[in-house]
């Protein structure tokens, strides 16, 4: 069975050159690349450079999950409602962060509101979401859209909820005032600031809530109508809350009365024990996706011997909980498996594990110094006695260690016995074209 | 502007003679067929009978909310779920969505949540918005169009059931719970036993506070490690599948528990979020209804007669009063707005409530059994005998909705038949 893998493996890279035909999805603009001045793209085998990454944030509209791909509604200057649903994918080390923890895009709610750090598509060829002109974030969408909600930076390196970019820059919103409208409804005005003492600039920003709004604390999940008869908030009218330093979680409902933007909040936690718990959720959630899909990697490099060994050095993605990095031993047994940028397993009906290399960890080491954002800054180096065809220099691969479950996986999550380019390379074609 | 809606939606209802071209989706004549057994279609105007519906069990694998459908891997008796294929569904337009205890929309159902189905043939093959099953099988079956669909808890809410906890087993921060589905009045002890996992990501939801494992220990409750007898507790369980087993050495349909309601309290707070999420939703996006009757008018007057669809928190009913203004705009099976550039009020038709009513008797699933009678003057083109509508109270706040839950100009057939070509062929 090894035989027929490396055989259909090989038919596999050899499509590759087809893919021009069915993929549609040319890049516009690239013969006037020559003339512009820099384009910057991410490489296979490298992790890029975060200063060159373009940020946004917007509403998760769709999500395919399995081909770690979907559509969020990027916020501009004009008419949020307007902007269509726009495609992103995931660059294969690309992070999804929730409540300040590690996931998976299957685990984020549709309607969350998401910040994202992007990039150009990498080989517009293959590129999963539809491919736009390169300075498209410049251009005005019209229909009272304004510019910046269509980026052709739409490869994300990091898409992470509220909570979590609040987390990771040291910000905390600051509630200056409640307003009851009614008994399960109201506006909070609140700024965005750094957690330990803002500069008192931030600009206030009116934000709604209702009757479905969870608020933290500590292990209660508590309703508007308990902070009512706490005395915590007033029964109806506005009260001053001090700038109460607390996270918030977004998500946006139409708005009336000619509102162009503006976001409603769906959680409120209101001290760092309630994020931590449901952060501690979130990472157990993930971690058992990962000891059950695998580490994804890079091949860094490969050394063939005689016979199908071979020694391989990876580095592991990053983002995960460091106990899954803590998994990689020196000496200890490890399987390695090919996968697709979207972190599909190459094979795969009878699990990842049948037709893995295996092999012996010869070494585990940690790059001192600064580690790029979607590395991990662990290379793991290992001997295989039949090496595989997906493992070569700048792949992804995805490893198991010792101890984790060996265990076979969904349908959508595996690419079968290979001979659809689909399977390989996602079409952009499933993404609704709207018109106005 | 009204009367080039006029134009565009009669457009659009020609439009739908070529919806074949695009579709693709003729339906294969199943043998059964041929031999003179047509199954069961719901009609166009009428609710169907869930006597006549075929139930199954799955997980949600993906969602397409905007055009109401999604995929489901089937359970299959005792073969193992992870080898069956995301199965298509779309609901039907008054097909409903209940989470928690509570009415639901798609977007609100979490990815990998196990499911409980009740669904029929596609009601009109040819524009049916995701593929038609070629070959029937348990883990495909050719019912994919949904009336109703439930989470665990849900299901058990409706149908009296408990889960009962006999045992569980932790080892470290994973563990097995063994549990049997009973009557919550008292079970015959027939029940058979069923293994489930749990982990540290279990959310105990008891009152106010969301537990987990930990806290259970700490408390004495559970114990640290090995077995302790839980005597048969009653409770309500929210369920997903997580991979289990080799090839060689195989876990069949094994589920893992996500949460647990230890008491009813925690989960009537949790049906009341969920209420309130649903509820904001749909005074944005209006509540949908059938169109039973239309009586004309002289220059554009009419009278239409609507009955709403089912499961909507009553609140949302009461807002429906005789003498008061509402809207009605015409709309798809995919519930999208017709129109709605400038919001779905903009091409409405509006006029004042006549007459509310409720129809004696037990409504079917689907329906409210509330029909609202109103007399506008200016009939639109959607509203048709039979056709889908949306419908608004004047006291719910005037919003445009979000690009992918309208139509647009209509001019794209896609709009209002989604292709089934979306969903992957494994």
């Amino acid at each position: 069975m090894k035989i027929f893998l490396v055989l259909g493996s090989s038919f596999l890279v050899l499509c590759s050159s087809s893919i021009k035909l069915f993929a549609a999805n040319e890049a516009p603009g690239t013969k006037n690349q020559e003339q512009v001045a820099e384009i910057y793209r991410p490489q296979a085998g490298k992790f890029p450079d975060i200063a060159k990454a373009h940020a946004y944030r917007g509403e998760l509209i769709f999500v395919d999950h399995a081909n770690r791909r979907g559509s969020i509604r990027v916020a501009g200057e004009g008419m949020f409602r307007r902007n269509d649903p726009h495609p992103f994918a995931m660059l294969p080390y690309g992070m999804v962060r929730y409540h300040g923890a590690p996931a998976d895009l299957r685990d984020i709610p549709l309607g969350t509101m998401m910040h994202v750090l992007a990039y150009l598509p990498p080989d517009p060829r293959i590129s999963a979401v539809p491919v736009l002109p390169e300075n498209n974030k410049e251009k005005d969408a019209g229909h009272y859209r304004g510019a910046g909600v269509f980026p052709a930076e739409n490869h994300v390196l990091l898409i992470e909820d509220e909570a979590s970019y609040c987390l990771r820059e040291g910000k905390a919103w600051k509630l200056k005032e409640v307003e009851l409208q009614s008994s399960n409804q109201g506006i909070i005005l609140a700024t965005l600031e750094a957690k330990p003492s803002g500069d008192g600039k931030a600009t206030e920003q009116k934000l709604t809530f209702d009757g479905a709004l969870r608020i933290w604390r500590g292990r209660e999940c508590l309703t508007i109508a308990e902070l009512i008869a706490e005395g915590a908030w007033p029964a109806n009218g506005k009260k001053s809350l001090n700038a109460q330093s607390v996270l918030l979680g977004l998500t946006w409902k139409p708005t009336p009365d000619g509102i162009f933007q503006r976001f409603h909040i769906s959680d409120i936690w209101l001290d760092d024990a309630s994020i931590q718990r449901a952060a501690k959720n979130q990472t157990e959630t993930h971690t058992a996706l990962i000891r059950g899909r695998w580490m994804p990697a890079f091949v860094d490099t490969v050394e063939y011997g005689k016979f199908g060994r071979a020694t391989v050095t990876v580095t592991l993605f990053g983002g995960m909980d460091p106990s899954l990095y803590a998994d990689f031993n020196k000496d200890s047994p490890v399987m390695i498996n090919g996968a697709e940028n979207t972190l599909k397993h190459d094979g795969g009906h009878y699990g990842p594990g049948h037709l893995a290399s295996r092999g012996t960890i010869l070494g585990v080491v940690k790059s001192p110094g600064a580690v790029p954002m979607g590395s991990s800054g662990i290379q793991v180096r290992f001997e295989t006695d039949l090496i595989i065809e997906g493992i070569r220099p700048g792949r992804v691969v995805r490893i198991h260690p010792k101890g984790w479950p060996d265990v076979v996986l969904p349908r959508e999550e595996y690419l079968g016995d290979g001979p659809r380019q689909e399977d390989r390379f996602p079409s952009p074609a499933i993404f609704p074209k709207y018109n106005l | 502007m009204k009367t080039l809606f006029i134009l565009c939606s009669s457009l659009l209802v020609l439009g739908s003679s070529g919806v074949r071209g695009i579709a693709a989706n003729e339906e294969q004549k199943t043998k059964n067929q041929a031999q003179g057994a047509a199954p069961y279609r719901p009609e166009a105007g009428k609710f169907p009978d869930l006597e006549k519906a075929h139930t199954y069990q799955g997980e949600l694998v993906f969602v397409d909310h905007a055009n109401r459908r999604g995929s489901i891997r089937v359970r299959a008796g005792s073969d193992v779920l992870y080898r069956n294929a995301p199965h298509p569904f779309a609901m039907l337009p008054y097909g409903v969505v209940r989470y928690h205890g509570a009415t639901a929309d798609l977007r609100d159902i979490p990815l990998g949540t196990m499911l409980h189905v009740s669904a029929f043939h596609p009601p009109d093959p040819k524009i049916s918005a995701v593929p038609m099953v070629q070959n029937p099988s348990v883990e495909h079956p050719a019912e994919n169009h949904v009336l109703l669909l439930e989470d665990e808890a849900s299901y058990c809410l409706r149908e009296s059931k408990v889960w009962k906890l006999k045992e569980v087993d932790l080892q470290k921060n994973h563990g097995m719970v063994i549990a049997t589905l009973e009557s919550k009045d008292g079970g015959d002890g027939k029940a058979a036993e069923q293994k489930m996992t749990i982990d540290t990501a279990t959310r105990i939801w008891r009152g106010r506070e969301c537990l987990g494992i930990a806290d259970l220990i700490a408390e004495g409750t559970w114990t640290t490690d090995g077995k302790k007898t839980l005597g048969g507790q009653a409770v309500r369980l929210g369920l997903t599948w997580l991979p289990a087993g080799t090839w060689e050495n195989r876990v069949e349909n094994q589920f893992h528990i996500t949460d647990i309601w230890l008491e009813d309290t925690a989960l009537q707070r949790s049906a009341q979020q969920q209420t309130g999420v649903h509820q904001a939703l749909i005074r944005t996006r209006w509540m949908a209804a059938w169109v039973d009757a239309v009586e004309y008018g002289k220059f554009g007057r009419a009278t239409v007669t609507a009955t709403l669809f089912g499961d909507y928190d009553a609140t949302l009913f009461a807002d429906l009063a005789a003498g008061s203004k509402m809207m009605m705009n015409g709309a798809e099976n995919t519930l999208k707005h017709a129109g709605g550039a400038y919001g779905p009020a903009h091409m409405a038709a509006k006029g004042s409530i006549l007459e509310v009513t409720r129809v004696p008797g037990v409504a079917p699933i689907g329906s409210s059994g509330v029909q609202v009678r109103f007399e506008t003057d200016l009939i639109i083109e959607g509203i048709r005998p039979g056709r889908v509508v949306h419908v608004r109270p004047s006291s719910w706040t005037n919003v445009a909705v979000p690009r992918e839950e309208y139509l647009g100009d209509g001019s794209k057939l896609e709009d209002r038949f989604p292709s089934p070509a979306i969903f992957p062929k494994y």
